[in-house]
């Protein structure tokens, strides 16, 4: 009884971790270049197996031979990809374990305030987090500060006669670790054309890491919040706040 | 509960057909080499 139960039970089981596995694998794409070629990639494989269920005998064979070279093509198309997802797999989203939850909030309140008096005078302002994924290759390309972070000293910073006003500043823990650091650029061709560099550095750290970047619009003074290679849009403090706190504190935002 | 199901709905959706197909396509490729 309990057998038939079982093998009753499997079907929809396998389908559903496979709707999963599936579901995260185009979440994890969504957004990147990679995805134009995913698309390309499904239709193949449908194709195949269409021409598989029609008897198609000739486009299949073509196919099957495709497939068996498209294997090494995969691989140096999404080298960068699965080199990511190998090293996110497993790992836990947690912003620094050392630091309590009431710390991490500090931290919060501190670059909130700086964003907004920011916003207020116009003046753009580029603050990345670091989470799981290391900066160091980053913060290499900035100046060294090590500083405890504080409101003031992000806005002196960003100040457009500062000489490290230019790149963005890099917050490790409850530190200020360097400014002036310049981040990979995104190449998503569903915002490069709209939007600036600061923007795209932003859109771009956040798919290559784990981090979280805050910014401020020099043109408009809008302050937006990048997260996994998207954008979060900030209407007011309230919500800053309590995005990043959810986004640093481990838990998932609605809006992502 | 329910945002959850219609955030990125059309993703979701793809992915459930991704997930029918290869499933229906595993499971008789799998019949065919008992069979065999």
């Amino acid at each position: 009884m309990s057998f038939v139960f079982w093998t009753k039970i499997v079907p929809p089981l396998e389908i559903m971790i496979l709707w999963f596995v599936f579901y995260r694998i185009l979440v994890f794409f969504e957004g990147t270049r990679s995805f134009q070629v995913l698309k390309g990639v499904t239709v193949l494989i449908l194709a195949f197996i269409v021409s598989q269920l029609a008897g198609f005998d000739t486009l299949n064979w073509l196919l099957t031979k495709l497939f068996a070279i498209s294997i090494i093509a995969f691989i140096i198309l999404f080298q960068q990809e699965i080199r990511l997802g190998l090293a996110r797999l497993g790992q836990q989203h947690l912003f620094n374990i050392q630091l309590e939850e009431s710390e991490i909030m500090a931290i919060v309140e501190e670059i909130t305030s700086a964003v907004y008096k920011m916003q207020k005078n116009k003046i753009g302002c580029l603050i990345a987090i670091e989470k799981e994924d290391k900066l160091k290759t980053y913060i290499e390309s900035g100046i060294a500060i090590d500083a405890k972070i504080s409101a003031e000293l992000i806005q002196s910073i960003f100040m457009s006669y500062s000489p490290l006003h230019d790149g963005g500043v890099i917050v490790r823990s409850d530190r200020l670790v360097a400014a002036s650091c310049l981040f990979p650029l995104s190449d998503n061709p569903n915002f490069s054309k709209i939007i600036g560099t600061r923007h795209r550095a932003a859109l771009g750290l956040t798919e290559q890491t784990d981090a979280v970047v805050i910014m401020v619009s020099e043109e408009t003074g809008e302050i937006s919040v990048a997260s996994e290679g998207r954008f979060i849009p900030i209407v007011n403090r309230e919500r800053l706040v309590n995005i990043l706190k959810n986004l640093l504190v481990g838990q998932k935002t609605k809006s992502i | 509960m329910k945002s959850w199901f219609t955030h990125n709905l059309i993703l979701k959706l793809v992915a459930l057909g991704l997930a029918v197909i290869t499933w229906f396509y595993v499971n008789n490729e799998l019949l065919n080499q008992q069979v065999r």
